[in-house]
């Protein structure tokens, strides 16, 4: 857990910071004391509650995010004041006015308009404001700057529980289809449109912009980026994303990776997109092991075929027992970090146990239940046969 | 079983309504103990969203509003000075109809098809496909049933509340909980057909092969959210004006002040009610309504702040120059104010788009539902009940662990929801089973599920404070020298409620009247004289009620097993109706 | 229902059960719009047909709109013979209306029937699954209302009704107009505006 300051919310903690330093609290007032006690704790509460780890909010990697943090910024400091007179005077009326012995019965006031006027028109300057500011943040952050960079597009598309990038004109003429890992160059707009083949789902990686519902039968779209000058960390850096609306009983595991690379390794990446080579004799026995078993649903060798996609969603809305299914593209599974949407690093063994039994990992996905493989549990396929996918799938010695 | 008065039925939707929250609350001790540490596996990802599906529907559908019922049938026709709800054997047939409604849906439990979508269930993921077992047609057919519960309930209480009054009671004399009765009541009744038709849709999408949010067949599933949201806004208002209204008694009864502002109570209270239909869309900002959309609901849902702070103000300033007593039902009144701000203030933040785009679906929000539903709701629920405690039984609960109770539940409260906040701009998503160490929410999590332990042991004090309280010394009429007109009379108050119905003569009538008598030498000390109850013409008791719930109750059940058994259900149903309507209201007497 | 309480006191003069009424009406005014509103949002979405134009029969639905418009007139007459205590009138007018009432069934029936035939269905297209939702809890509230006429003439006939309970009677009208409203909106919108649509329109920015 990050105990770190502010770093970018630096605005956050220097305001705090000189405002409980002032000479206020040598009043002996159980009220200023009480003030300054709150505010202390409130800091402290801040500085042990927000970290800046995986999916912190509090961590803008571009400008989407950063204005969206900006405001939220503001709002927390208003929102903050708001509640600290309101709250105070709430708690100096309790101490100040608590019934002493043989008090007589207090005066019977019914009320002031022009106090109620007063507390109605200050709220509602205020929260207009509030409001007008968000307005412009709204219609500032719906597309990126026509004189930038020329954006990189993706479509993304949602399916039960995994997420499907597609980028249409990255590879010089060929299409990349890769699945929950999102590459992207840094300091360079992407804009991405948002699609689900089943439920609703959403799309949301903190630290680039705030989340857009994955809806069927629309197109939603978005962009961000993400800036060299606000990453500390070498590059490639790699970020966290997840489905963020209740698509049914895997939700909690549909999560997505961002690798944020250079410019030129992600074009040195999309060149080598491509079906992994057999090198080995055992890879040459894992694609033929491939070629039966998993094809129905996994294409291996770049983008699937329109037609194949389609017949594999039709096997997935109609149901019934070893159907096709919408599956994630392995092509490029070799160069990812992770497995199963983002929810194990990506290694030989996880691989294995991923194949020898998905169900294991996550719970109701599509593989074990709908693939021939895993109709009574287990993999059916031998060790040695497990061993060939993977030398293969990962292009092993 | 038969009862009708209006006082019978105000305990047994307590009792009932406060059963469900100890379920509520137990389905919420699982998720707390699912989520105390990174990548648990006590209970899997199904059951969990069953936990926090019936967790919600739960709370929202058989504790807060049927408590909220509970307190309208106790106090609203003592303190408008009538003998009870203008149409008793409808408000039977309200509570028999709930609680059928409410154990339908928990038969869910029994065959293990338990509905699984969240508490506002979005299309498509409800049909079929995607759900294929019954629990979606357990919840849908269940709500519809209570819809109906409600709808009548409310009905009852608008004419209650407009025709029964007793002379001198003008509009602007009513006691703001009364007020905050007919808004609300008014509110329920415009919204939940609106629910209603969706859950109708998504009942014939599920069993008669429609396609109202079926995408593949060009239905929308945003309708949904449309439909339920145009309800869900004001629902959450239904959810809080009650309370509200409860603690708008209690602060001037303890600090010995009239309210403050009044007239300003209660207009923010039906501006409140008037603008809750104009913001629903801010459940759907990330939806991708575009800009326009959510630059209009994110200015209307600001504003709401606005009268509702306006309720806070004059809180406080009634507190202001008063004579504070603590007593619990005050305890708990503050406490709502306190926390009632916090999750208002949260509600303001996540009105504001942009931000919101980064908070939708995280802790946050759920952090900000606690805040106004347990913090808000729960606070002036207690506070009610601790307060007209000795007006239901005619004794105390033991002020002491009243104490106990309110400190346990605020601490608990706040240790539980509290890190909500950080967890949600931490980026931790709501309805997540499971969460990995890396991300860092581990720490917190285990605060929240510590803090349930807390409230656990808070609720465990509240019921043995109730308990306890049966042997407890009886109290006078006005143990709190309170201004409500419903403590002028016996503890419990006889059946008739008033031997004679009162003369209206000003806003905090009791009070006037206890300081003219004070005034004139003669203080009062005695409720008003008991009479010979059979001088007072009174509704008889009647079984149609339970009879007619039975039908309308087997209409759903039978939805969801036999046709058969809706059809027989739709009988008895026409059978109650008729048998009730040839049924004289009241016993035949003699001076008529 | 079809009891007369006593009078009691009230605080407005409003009858207990007329108040009821009319905010119960209040309520289904919503119920209703909800089904509307599904109804012009689903307008033209519907990806395979019929569509309105091959199915609605705008003339044949203009008699039994009429129908059922003078069944509210015939409504208002039962609640006038009630008042003037003619017991005879009143039962007969009150069949009268039921009757009318029964003849929009009838020809919803058939309409429904004949839609059936030309593929319509509940599950075919979004369009039957508005059209029938809406239209048959249209239909479902008439046979409601024609029940409760029959009941009011049998009480009638028993020598229940008249000017003194000549509420219970107007309450039974307050319904039956409202369900009567309900339907020239319902005829507006889905007969006249939304009738001819040929096939899916395009909806802006779906
Ligand atoms: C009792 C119930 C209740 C109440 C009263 C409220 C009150 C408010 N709510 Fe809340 N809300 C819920 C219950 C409630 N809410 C629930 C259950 C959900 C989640 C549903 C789900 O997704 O499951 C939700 C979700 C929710 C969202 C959607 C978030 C999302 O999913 O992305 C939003 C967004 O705008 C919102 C806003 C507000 C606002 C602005 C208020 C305002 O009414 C608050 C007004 C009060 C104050 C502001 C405090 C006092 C005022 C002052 C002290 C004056 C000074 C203040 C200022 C100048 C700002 N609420
Ligand atoms: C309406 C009011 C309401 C109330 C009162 C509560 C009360 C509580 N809620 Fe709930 N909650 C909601 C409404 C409410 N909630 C809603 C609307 C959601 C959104 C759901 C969704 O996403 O669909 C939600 C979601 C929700 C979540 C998020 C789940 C998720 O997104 O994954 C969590 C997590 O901690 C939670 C926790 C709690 C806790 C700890 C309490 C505690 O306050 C509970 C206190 C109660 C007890 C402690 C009971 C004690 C029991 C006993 C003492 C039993 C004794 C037994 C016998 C005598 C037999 N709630
Ligand atoms: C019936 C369809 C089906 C068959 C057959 C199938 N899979 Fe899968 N596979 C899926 C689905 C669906 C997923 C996505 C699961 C999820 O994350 O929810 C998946 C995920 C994977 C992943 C993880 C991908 C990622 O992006 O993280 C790998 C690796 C994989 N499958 C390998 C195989 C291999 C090797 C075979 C054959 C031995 C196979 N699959 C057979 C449907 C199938
Ligand atoms: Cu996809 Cu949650
Ligand atoms: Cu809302």
């Amino acid at each position: 857990m990050g105990l770190s300051p502010f770093r970018r919310a630096g605005s956050l903690s220097k305001p705090a910071a000189s405002n409980s330093s002032e000479p206020t609290g040598r009043s002996s007032s159980l009220k200023n004391r009480s003030v300054i006690f709150g505010l202390l704790a409130a800091l402290f509460l801040f500085a042990i509650g927000c970290t800046k780890d995986g999916m912190s909010t509090w961590d803008a990697y571009g400008p989407v995010a950063q204005k969206q943090l900006d405001l939220f910024n503001v709002l927390l400091w208003v929102m903050v004041a708001v509640f600290f007179l309101v709250e105070g005077a709430l708690l100096y009326a309790i101490i100040r006015y608590r019934k002493r012995p043989g008090q007589p019965k207090p005066p019977q006031i019914h009320g002031n308009t022009t106090l109620e006027v007063t507390l109605t028109i200050i709220p509602t300057i205020l929260v207009l404001g509030l409001g007008i500011w968000s307005v412009f943040t709204l219609f500032d952050l719906q597309d990126p700057d026509p004189d930038g960079p020329t954006p990189l597009h993706v479509n993304v598309t949602a399916h039960q529980w995994w997420f499907e990038f597609e980028y249409p004109d990255a590879g010089n003429g060929k299409k990349i289809i890769t699945a929950n890992e999102l590459r992207i160059p840094v300091d360079r707009p992407i804009t991405l449109q948002l699609e689900s083949d089943d439920v609703i789902h959403s799309f949301w990686v903190p630290k680039l912009a705030g989340k857009l519902d994955m809806v069927p039968t629309r197109k939603n779209n978005m962009w961000f980026q993400a800036d060299s000058d606000k990453i500390d960390d070498e590059l490639p850096v790699t970020l966290y994303g997840q489905c963020a609306e209740l698509c049914g009983i895997a939700h909690a595991l549909m999560r997505f990776r961002v690798t944020v690379m250079e410019q030129a390794g992600f074009d040195s990446w999309a060149a080598a997109y491509g079906p992994p080579p057999t090198n080995s004799a055992k890879a040459k026995a894992g694609q033929q092991l491939f070629a039966a078993n998993c094809t129905l649903c996994h294409t291996i060798d770049g983008p699937d075929d329109p037609a194949l996609s389609a017949s594999r969603l039709t096997g997935f809305l109609t149901g019934g027992d070893i159907t096709p299914v919408p599956a994630p593209n392995l092509t490029d599974l070799r160069t990812r970090s992770t497995l199963a949407a983002g929810i194990i690093d990506l290694s030989e063994t996880s691989l294995r146990d991923w194949l020898r039994n998905p169900e294991d990992i996550k719970a109701g996905n599509y593989m074990s239940e709908r693939a021939v493989l895993y109709q009574n549990g287990a993999a059916s396929l031998t060790d040695e046969e497990i061993d060939a996918l993977i030398g293969y799938l990962l292009d092993l010695p | 079983m038969t009862t009708v008065d209006h006082k019978r039925i105000a305990i047994l939707y307590g009792v009932t309504a406060f059963i469900f929250l100890l379920i509520g609350g137990l389905e919420a001790g699982v998720i707390r103990m699912q989520l105390a540490s990174a990548d648990n596996d006590l209970i899997g990802a199904g059951r969990f969203n069953e936990m926090f599906t019936m967790h919600a529907t739960t709370m929202v559908f058989m504790v807060i509003m049927p408590l909220g019922v509970s307190f309208f049938n106790f106090v609203i026709p003592l303190a408008i000075g009538a003998r009870d709800v203008a149409f008793p054997r409808l408000n039977a047939l309200s509570f028999w109809i709930f609680l059928f409604g409410a154990v339908l849906m928990h038969m869910s439990f029994v065959v293990n098809q338990v509905p699984d979508a969240g508490w506002f269930s979005y299309a498509n993921l409800t049909e079929k496909p995607f759900s294929p077992n019954r629990g979606l047609d357990f919840w849908s057919i269940s709500l519809l049933v209570m819809g109906v519960a409600s709808v009548a309930g409310a009905l009852n209480f608008i004419v209650t509340i407009i025709n029964m009054r007793a002379p001198g009671m003008t509009f602007m004399r009513m006691p703001v909980f009364v007020w905050m009765t007919l808004i609300t009541s008014i509110l329920l009744v415009l919204a939940f057909p609106v629910i209603t038709v969706g859950l109708i849709e998504l009942t014939l999408d599920r069993n008669f092969g429609t396609h109202f949010f079926i995408p593949a067949e060009g239905g929308d599933p945003i309708l949904w959210q449309h439909l339920f949201w145009i309800f869900g806004h004001p629902e959450v208002y239904i959810l809080i004006l009650p309370p509200m209204g409860i603690v708008s008694e209690i602060l001037p009864t303890f600090s010995r002040k009239p309210l403050f502002g009044y007239p300003f109570v209660v207009f923010s209270g039906i501006v409140i009610g008037i603008m809750g239909w104009a913001v629903w869309s801010h459940h759907m900002f990330t939806v991708g309504l575009g800009p326009v959309a959510n630059s209009v609901f994110t200015i209307t849902t600001m504003l709401i702040a606005v009268p509702t702070g306006v309720k806070i103000f004059n809180w406080i300033g009634t507190l202001w120059k008063g004579a504070i007593e603590f007593t619990t039902p005050m305890l708990f009144a503050l406490g709502f104010v306190a926390l009632f701000i916090i999750g208002g203030l949260s509600g303001v933040s996540h009105a504001v788009s942009p931000s919101d785009f980064q908070q939708q679906d995280t802790y946050y929000i759920v952090a900000h539902i606690h805040y106004v539903l347990f913090g808000g709701s729960m606070f002036g629920i207690f506070a009610g009940a601790y307060y007209w405690f000795p007006k239901i039984t005619g004794r105390m609960m033991d002020e002491t662990i009243g104490k106990i109770n309110f400190w346990l539940i605020f601490i608990g409260m706040n240790l539980t929801f509290f890190p909500m906040h950080f967890l949600g701009l931490n980026g931790m998503p709501r309805r997540i089973y499971t969460y990995s160490a890396e991300l860092g929410w581990e720490n917190l999590n285990r605060i929240a599920s510590f803090g349930y332990i807390v409230l656990f042991v808070g609720i465990l004090v509240f019921i043995y404070n109730i308990l306890k309280a049966r042997n407890s010394r009886r109290v006078s009429h006005d143990p709190w020298d309170a201004p409500g007109l419903e403590w002028s009379i016996a503890s419990p108050p006889p059946a008739y409620n008033f031997a004679e119905i009162p003369q209206i003569q000003g806003r905090d009538h009791y009070w006037i009247v206890k300081e003219k008598a004070e005034a004139a030498g003669t203080p009062i000390t005695e409720p008003e004289a008991l009479v010979d109850p059979s001088s007072i013409h009174m509704p008889s008791p009647s079984y149609w009620p339970i009879f007619t719930a039975v039908g309308v109750t087997l209409i759903g059940g039978g939805l969801l097993s036999h046709y058969a058994l809706s059809f027989v259900g739709g009988v008895i149903a026409m059978m109650g109706v008729i048998g009730w309507s040839n049924e004289p209201a009241a016993a035949p007497s003699d001076h008529h | 229902m079809a009891h007369a309480v006593e009078q009691e006191y009230t605080t407005t003069g409003l009858n207990h059960r007329k108040l009821l009424m009319w905010v119960f009406l209040g309520s289904d005014c919503l119920f209703f719009a909800s089904l509307i509103a599904t109804y012009m949002v689903y307008r033209g979405q519907s990806l395979v047909g019929p569509y309105p134009n091959d199915i609605i029969d705008v003339p044949v639905t203009t008699i039994s709109t009429f129908v059922l418009l003078m069944s509210s007139f015939a409504m208002v007459q039962a609640l006038a013979a009630t008042n003037a205590d003619n017991r005879k009138a009143t039962i007969n007018w009150l069949l009268a209306t039921a009757l009318l009432g029964s003849i929009f069934i009838g020809f919803q029936i058939v309409e429904f029937n004949t839609f059936k035939n030309e593929g319509l269905t509940l599950g075919g297209n979004l369009f039957g699954a508005s059209f029938f939702t809406l239209t048959g809890f249209h239909g479902a509230h008439v046979t409601l209302g024609i029940i409760w006429l029959l009941a009011l003439a049998i009480l009638g006939m028993k020598g229940r009704i008249n000017s003194k309970t000549a509420l219970d009677v107007e309450l039974c009208g307050l319904y039956w107009h409202f369900v009567d409203i309900v339907w020239i909106v319902i005829f507006t919108l889905l007969y006249l505006i939304a009738g001819f649509d040929v096939g899916p329109v395009a909806i802006p920015g779906g």
